[in-house]
């Protein structure tokens, strides 16, 4: 507490708030590029209707507007590490099936997977100002991954982008209620509530 | 790397050829080794080396450690450097590697002092690499998606080993691979970054001596983005004349960053850029409206844009894009002015209206046409005349008187204002002064001095000066508050224009002030031709024409004439340009002149061809003051010659005429009363007409009456002239003597003497002989008479018989010719020719024939006589008339001698000088 009452870890805490969300726009705005790319590569429809992937964070959530901060930060963390192994996966399904020939999504989606990266490295020191300390990831880590054909895996993976282009957006507004001072003490009750 | 492999391979090399004592089984043994093996050093860093022997060797060859030499490169290293370790071991040190190369030997002096190589080392000498320096990065866009980064750095000095440059970079909680330059070693890009986390980079640079590391920056790479520019950029005209509406593509996303702008624009062939406030596109967009743009007019355009916070890097500009502002009505009538001419009729003029076409920026569009109304101020009744005009000028007849010109141009969308210029019948007011010209900045400027009344604008008229053109007007106008301006047009340098200014007021114009001008003059293209109006003794005047003004190239500023003399030395005298004639004075007469002449401009003179002349011996009049004063002098000395010699008249006759006594007249001659009746002259006076002898000998005999002297008076004055005689040589002083005969056979001072021995009792006669005749041999014969007988003819002629003792008596004849014909015998000058003919080989005398005739006549008047001669009928004595005006001659004739005495032939001649015939 006492360190995010420093004015330089509210320094540092406001300016890691504000790039966490230019970088979960520029997230978001990446992923709806690669979706384009992906549903083209892949041979899949735009349109396609695709259920709920196992392991993949949701979103939407209810009575986002009632969350602590501590909580926001955990559940974006929690997300991002799960999307970092998800797109991993991925990558390396890719560069299986189609080698270095298609080196456009390849490195859209290592891009994409660094900034995932990135965000979560912004939350984990976040959590750090918030002298909370990030949670371990030994916990955290998504079930293993079932065995699907390649369809299965296409539209999982179909899945998992448009997922991740919500979570940017979500995380963005995440991140701007933090910024805003009444949440600043009111988030700190909070992190006694929080598990 | 390539030197380092050398030297490894060199030391193999040396391993391979030296160091053996022993072989054995094939194989190559060596006696001893160096440690350390093919070290790197740093430069400058000490240095020990160690040999170390084989045991077995030291038995074999009895070697040791004492004997061993260091070499480096052949060169033996210094004994000082050495240390013997123990019986096998050596070392040597170096305290500054720098002195060291390759390769380090260890060499054995053996038995018989027989130097062995042992073993070398290649050594490699370097430095550690420096702290890489000023590590700056920035992140290209290459596209929408990829940003690399590349960065730089300072690598430091060069390290003459192999050094490794590798640019690390991490996030706080993930390592990178790290970025290998290729080919160079002071940058290295990055492919593709992540923007919104922050980046370690640093440098790392190593080789076989160490490693360094430069400063870690810590940055986020979105502040180091140097955005691709907008694209697509498009220029749409808008509603307005006056503003284009630019629309483009952002090429980075509005999640990366957010962009602000920077426009700029020019007008087509303009090179200098407009630049829109940078604070009217400080904002994100992707279109601006550009205002405050002409109308009708291409306007270029491009766009850059940077992160909106201004942190990193401005893009490129844009590609360039054009677009054309719509019409609008003209915004200025166009200028107008005007010539006129007055020499058709005194009662009207011929009115040239000229406007210039409107400036694109004024124009505002196409002009379609222009709309001219003229309107007369005197009378206010009469409707204005419209023209409408598509040229930029229009001539009327108008009357005279004043008049008011409007003129209006009209494109699609409007007519401009009206442009007026009054023309008043007379430019009554005051003009400007004080009109001068200026080059400046290769423009020729015009100034002027306002007059006080108020001017409403001025109007410049200019027109290039030639001789091979008609002066073409051109014009100008500026408002009425300047006093100078440049001349808007294409002027020439060396070409001469001849600038007028005009006043123009609201109520009437003034006067033109006119000025030439030269943009820039130079030397005139030739000079003038100089040629001699006038040349006399000691000046001439030179003339010559003026350059034309096409030859002149500038204002001519003097002449300069230059002459010199053949040999002499050149002068030159400048001379005022006005001028086109020039006399050169203090020339020297008669001399070969050549003059030539220059004319000079500000910037220099040229010459003209030359010209000779050569001035005159005499000056004016000269002549005639030395002639007339001659003449008149001459004609002096003859006045004075003939006065003196009327004067003297009677000295000079006596000296040149002397008076011979005439027998004829005298006393005894009086005193012969027959001696007239023997003389028939009639038949001579036909055969001799009177005039027509031209030339005559005279014997002037005077006849002194009065001087009767006794014969004892004259006796001692002929004693006295017998010795005169004698001593004149063979002349006879007391015959007469011949006008023409010289002073030698002459005997002047004798005359009176003669006269009187005329008179005497005592008469002498003496001839004297000079040349021969024909073949006949010259002798001179003096013969004189003592006989003081009165001479007669007949005894004369008695006497000639019987005087020559031999009997050879010469026979004498005597002639007389008068020339004159109002003279008497004895007051007329004569001419008397004597010849006495002494006989040669016959001693013979035939006769005398003494004659003065002229020279075609001769002949004729010798034959005449010769055949008288032969005839002998003639009487035989010399008649001489007194009355008559001609003496006829006389064929005088004795008795006819003999056959033998006579001579065979007679020609008569001519008196010669030195003839002389007795009287």
């Amino acid at each position: 507490m006492a360190a995010a009452d420093s004015p330089s870890a509210a320094l540092q805490r406001r300016d890691l708030c504000s790039r966490g969300i230019r970088l979960a726009g520029k997230m978001r705005s990446d992923v709806i590029d690669l979706l384009d790319t992906y549903v083209e590569r892949q041979g899949l429809d735009a349109s396609a209707s695709v259920v709920t992937v196992e392991g993949v964070p949701v979103a939407a959530v209810e009575r986002w507007d009632e969350q602590t901060g501590t909580q926001r930060l955990l559940e974006n963390l929690a997300a991002y590490r799960a999307f970092r192994v998800l797109l991993a996966q991925m990558l390396e399904e890719h560069r299986e099936q189609l080698g270095d020939a298609d080196t456009a999504l390849g490195r859209a989606l290592a891009a994409v997977l660094l900034q995932v990266s990135a965000f979560a490295y912004h939350l984990e020191e976040l959590l750090r100002l918030e002298s909370r300390g990030p949670p371990s990831e030994e916990g955290t880590a998504p079930p293993p991954v079932p065995h699907l054909g390649l369809f299965e895996r296409k539209l999982r993976g179909l899945g998992v982008l448009r997922e991740l282009a919500q979570w940017a957006v979500r995380s963005a507004r995440d991140l701007r209620q933090l910024t805003k001072p009444s949440l600043g003490s009111s988030s700190a009750p909070s992190w006694a509530e929080s598990p | 790397m390539f030197s380092g492999w050398n030297w490894v391979a060199y030391g193999l090399c040396l391993l391979l050829n030296f160091c053996s004592l022993e072989v054995s089984g094939g194989l190559v043994q060596s006696c001893g080794h160096i440690i350390p093996e093919s070290p790197v050093l740093a430069l400058g860093s000490n240095f020990t080396a160690l040999c170390i022997l084989n045991e077995s060797c030291l038995d074999f060859g009895n070697i040791y450690a004492n004997q061993i030499i260091w070499k480096i490169k052949n060169k033996v290293v210094p004994k000082e450097q050495y240390r013997e370790i123990n019986r096998t071991v050596s070392s040597v040190t170096f305290n500054d590697t720098s002195s060291l190369a390759t390769p380090l030997t260890c060499n054995i002096l053996a038995d018989g002092q027989i130097e062995q190589n042992i073993y070398g080392i290649a050594v490699t000498i370097g430095l550690p690499p420096e702290k890489p320096k000023n590590l700056s990065c920035i992140v290209h866009q290459v596209s929408k998606l990829i940003y690399p980064m590349t960065c730089t750095w300072n690598p430091g000095r060069h390290t003459f080993l192999d050094t490794h440059f590798r640019l690390k970079y991490r996030w706080p909680q993930d390592e990178f691979p790290d970025c290998i330059p290729k080919d160079v070693n002071n940058s290295c890009t990055i492919t593709d970054v992540q923007f919104f986390v922050n980046l370690e980079v640093w440098v790392e640079a190593a080789n076989a001596l160490g490693k360094a590391e430069s400063d870690r920056l810590v940055l986020d790479p979105i502040e180091i983005v140097k955005p691709l520019p907008p694209h697509n950029l498009s220029v749409n005209s808008g509603i307005l004349p006056t503003v284009l509406k630019l629309s483009w593509e952002n090429l980075i996303s509005g999640a990366v960053m957010k962009l602000k702008f920077n426009i700029r624009y020019r007008t087509t062939g303009d090179t200098n850029w407009i630049q829109v406030p940078p604070e009217d596109t400080a904002s994100p967009r992707t279109s601006f409206s550009v205002q405050g743009l002409r109308p009708y007019t291409e306007y270029v355009f491009s766009i850059r844009c940077m992160k909106e916070d201004g942190v990193g890097y401005w893009s490129d500009w844009s590609e360039e894009k054009t677009g054309v502002t719509t019409e609008d009505k003209p915004s200025k009538g166009p200028p107008i002015w005007r010539i006129i001419d007055a020499s058709d009729s005194p009662a009207s003029w011929t009115v040239r209206l000229m406007w210039k076409t409107l400036e694109p920026f004024e124009a505002n569009g196409i002009i379609l046409r222009y709309e001219v109304t003229v309107r007369a101020k005197s009378s206010l009744s009469s409707p204005a005349e419209k023209y409408n005009v598509n040229t930029t000028n229009l001539t009327l007849k108008l009357p005279n008187g004043t008049y008011e010109v409007t003129v209006i141009a009209r494109n699609r969308v409007g007519a401009s204002p009206p442009s007026v210029l009054l023309i008043p019948a007379s430019n009554s007011k005051a003009p400007v002064k004080n009109v001068r010209t200026l080059p400046k900045d290769g423009k020729l400027w015009v100034g002027w001095t306002a007059p006080n009344s108020y001017v409403l604008k001025y109007v410049i008229e200019w027109c290039l000066v030639s001789n091979s053109s008609d002066c073409i007007i051109e014009w100008q106008n500026e408002p009425g508050n300047v006093q100078g301006t440049y001349l808007r047009g294409d002027i020439k340098p060396f070409k001469c224009y001849l600038i007028t200014v005009y006043p123009l007021y609201a109520d009437g114009q003034g006067s033109g002030q006119s000025v030439k001008a030269y943009l820039q003059q130079d030397r005139p293209s030739k000079g003038p031709t100089v040629q001699t109006k006038k040349v006399g003794k000691a000046e001439a005047v030179l003339t010559w024409n003026h350059l034309t003004v096409d030859e002149q190239n500038g204002f001519i500023r003097s002449y300069t004439i230059l002459y010199k003399t053949v040999d002499g030395n050149e002068t030159a005298v400048t001379v005022d340009p006005s001028k086109t004639e020039y006399t050169l004075s203090s020339l020297t007469s008669d001399t070969l002149y050549t003059v030539r002449m220059m004319a000079y401009t500000d910037e220099g003179g040229r010459s003209g061809p030359d010209f000779t002349f050569t001035t005159q011996k005499f000056g004016k009049g000269e002549i005639e003051a030395i002639v007339v004063p001659v003449c008149l002098a001459f004609l002096l000395i003859v006045l004075l010659g003939v006065l003196f010699c009327f004067n003297k008249r009677d000295l000079i006759k006596k000296h040149i005429w002397p008076i011979v006594p005439d027998p004829s007249k005298s006393n005894i001659a009086q005193w012969s009363p027959q001696v007239p009746a023997k003389h028939n002259f009639s038949s001579k006076d036909q055969m001799y007409p009177e005039g027509s002898f031209t030339d005559v000998s005279v014997v002037e005999i005077e006849a002194d009456d009065k001087k009767s002297f006794s014969e004892q008076d004259l006796k001692p004055f002929d004693l006295l002239k017998k010795e005169k005689s004698t001593s004149e040589g063979h002349s006879s002083g007391i015959g007469g003597s011949s006008c023409m005969s010289s002073p030698r056979q002459s005997v002047s001072d004798s005359d009176e003497g003669e006269s009187t021995q005329n008179t005497s009792s005592t008469v002498q006669y003496s001839t004297v002989v000079l040349n021969g005749y024909r073949d006949q041999t010259p002798v001179q014969v003096f013969s004189r008479s003592e006989s003081t007988q009165p001479l007669l003819d007949s005894e004369e002629r008695s006497e000639d018989h019987t005087g020559g003792g031999d009997g050879t008596t010469p026979r004498q004849q005597y002639f007389k010719q008068s020339g004159g014909q109002d003279e008497t015998n004895t007051d007329r000058p004569c001419f008397e020719r004597t010849r006495q003919i002494t006989p040669t080989n016959e001693g013979d005398l035939v006769g005398f024939a003494q004659l003065q005739i002229s020279g075609h006549s001769s002949q004729l008047f010798g034959l005449g006589l010769e055949k008288n001669i032969q005839e002998a009928a003639l009487p035989d004595v010399l008649q001489t008339s007194i009355e008559g005006q001609t003496v006829r001659p006389e064929t005088v004739a004795g008795n006819p001698p003999s056959a033998d005495e006579m001579p065979k032939s007679y020609l008569p001649q001519t008196v010669r000088q030195g003839g002389y015939m007795p009287q």
